[in-house]
């Protein structure tokens, strides 16, 4: 794989109509930020300060109101097709097609950019492998326990060796002890692979363990702080979880006081 | 034994013990009533012996059986495939749904005695007349079913989906088509025993071949056992497709199992 492109947003801006009361929703507004090739940025905040929206914009499924975001020269929305093969995305849900076996899953992302049906089955053993699930290949999802279910999406996401990975709230629904174990798997596959990965996250003990760079955000996506993880003796994560618990909970207070 | 396990064991080309019971008291009333027709008054051709209808069964002509089944298979493959033509155009397209939906409500609401009328009027060719009529009942099932379930699909699998960016081909081939495919079957279920009641009223107004024609010819000649006859033919073939749907349905949907 080629070293990942830079990502720039813009002044990102993103407002949504509500179809009944006709009102405008400002999701994102004006965020600016950087991040560098093969980089691991944890995005945190609160629920509804615009995580998911950001997700959908990163991935070019929502087009941006205003501002952009740039990947490599190109924007995921604009040049939709130009990232085919190149992103990756692991949800708060497994989301795993039904019909197919845990093989077929992974397989998907290689059928769609053409790999040939011996090497993208060979690729999607070996990543099964990896993951622990080679005796249960041909097991369809619902013969798999959510722990499992969510490494087959993993798979799915790591067979394309993506130059991006986005995870949203990958491991949130699953217990503490498979949540830990396949956050460190992911990262460790993320840095092996050299791709950048964004995951986005509520948890701060997830966004800290993770993250070399935490970004924080408040409501309508207001970048509240900008972390450099490595910069911090892990001794200290404690301190830095309550700063950022402090900020999060001053800036809820914030704006509950501007809504009045 | 529970309601869906009799419809399941029906389906599946077995009868319970219940199922059996209640043909054999059917089948026993029938006779009695044939031997006793005329002491009540109904005349004799009118409630025939099973072994004067087991002497139609006989004269039964494949050639007919084939051809209703051929018209009914034809129609209906070419009724999927437009239906779910339009299905997927109308998916893509918010506008063209906007301008076809009413028109296939209407459609929908047209009785099938007044498509059979129209084809007779406007076409010339028997099987054009025949196939016109069986696309113009079962096309609509097939697409409104099949859009229906195109939008039933879950907001995450589409989203998971596109997140690997498809092209419009694979999102259909892939994600598409093997979600609504339950949906698919059923309707494929529900249009052929519509299919196999429009066939015989279609064949009984305009064809020469055809069970539908037969019929008509029974009931010129008042013959009841050859309509009976005929009627059987109709509903063991009716039976025999759901149960090759079935088959398939159980075949290309274990991942439910």
């Amino acid at each position: 794989m080629n070293d990942p492109p830079p990502i720039e947003v813009r002044q990102l801006r993103k407002v949504f109509r509500q179809t009944t009361s006709g009102q405008s929703v400002v999701a994102i507004e004006r965020l600016d930020l950087r991040i560098a090739p093969r980089e691991v940025v944890a995005i945190v905040g609160q629920t509804g300060c615009g995580k998911s929206t950001f997700f959908d914009l990163m991935i070019g499924l929502e087009r941006p109101t205003e501002g952009s975001i740039v990947i490599g020269g190109r924007t995921p929305y604009g040049d939709f097709d130009h990232f085919r093969g190149q992103m990756a995305t692991v949800f708060q849900q497994d989301r795993l097609l039904p019909w197919r076996s845990a093989l077929d899953n992974v397989q998907l992302p290689l059928e769609l950019i053409g790999v040939a049906e011996e090497v993208r089955r060979e690729r999607s053993l070996s990543w099964l492998e990896r993951l622990g699930l080679a005796s249960f290949a041909n097991a369809y999802p619902r013969e798999l326990s959510g722990g499992m279910r969510q490494r087959v999406a993993i798979a799915r996401a790591f067979v394309l060796q993506p130059a991006i990975l986005l995870a949203d709230e990958a491991f949130g629904h699953l217990d503490e002890v498979t949540a830990a174990e396949l956050r460190e798997t992911f990262l460790g596959l993320a840095r092996e692979c050299g791709s950048t990965a964004i995951l986005i996250t509520h948890q701060l003990e997830e966004a800290i363990g993770v993250g070399d760079r935490i970004i924080v955000l408040g409501k309508s996506a207001k970048l509240l702080a900008d972390i450099d993880v490595e910069g911090w003796n892990k001794r200290d994560h404690a301190i830095l979880r309550e700063a950022i618990q402090a900020t999060l909970q001053s800036n809820e207070q914030d704006s509950r006081l501007a809504g009045r | 034994m529970h309601l869906d396990e009799y419809r399941e064991a029906g389906l599946a080309g077995t009868f319970s013990r219940q199922t059996v019971i209640s043909l054999l008291i059917f089948v026993v009333v029938w006779e009695v009533l044939s031997h006793f027709a005329p002491a009540l008054g109904i005349p004799a051709f009118a409630i025939p012996s099973f072994v004067r209808i087991g002497r139609s069964l006989m004269t039964i002509t494949p050639l007919d059986v084939t051809v209703t089944v051929a018209r009914v298979i034809g129609a209906l493959i070419l009724s999927f495939v437009l239906g779910l033509c339009l299905a997927m155009a109308m998916y893509r397209s918010e506008s063209l749904e906007s301008y076809l939906h009413p028109m296939i409500r209407l459609f929908m609401a047209v009785p099938v005695v007044s498509w059979i009328l129209f084809a007779v009027l406007w076409f010339r060719g028997v099987e054009f007349r025949i196939a016109f009529v069986l696309i113009a009942v079962c096309g609509p099932v097939f697409l409104v079913d099949s859009l229906d379930a195109m939008r039933g699909v879950s907001r995450e699998l589409r989203g998971m989906m596109r997140s690997f960016r498809p092209t419009t081909l694979q999102y259909f081939t892939k994600l598409m088509f093997p979600a609504i495919l339950p949906n698919l079957i059923t309707s494929w279920k529900i249009n052929l025993s519509l299919a196999i009641r429009v066939v015989t009223i279609a064949e009984l107004v305009g064809a020469v071949t055809g069970i539908g024609h037969q019929l008509a010819v029974a009931q010129e000649l008042f013959s009841v056992a050859d309509v009976f006859a005929w009627t059987l033919v109709l509903v063991a073939l009716l039976f025999l497709l759901e149960a090759v749907v079935v088959r398939v349905e159980q075949r290309v949907l274990r991942w439910r199992a």
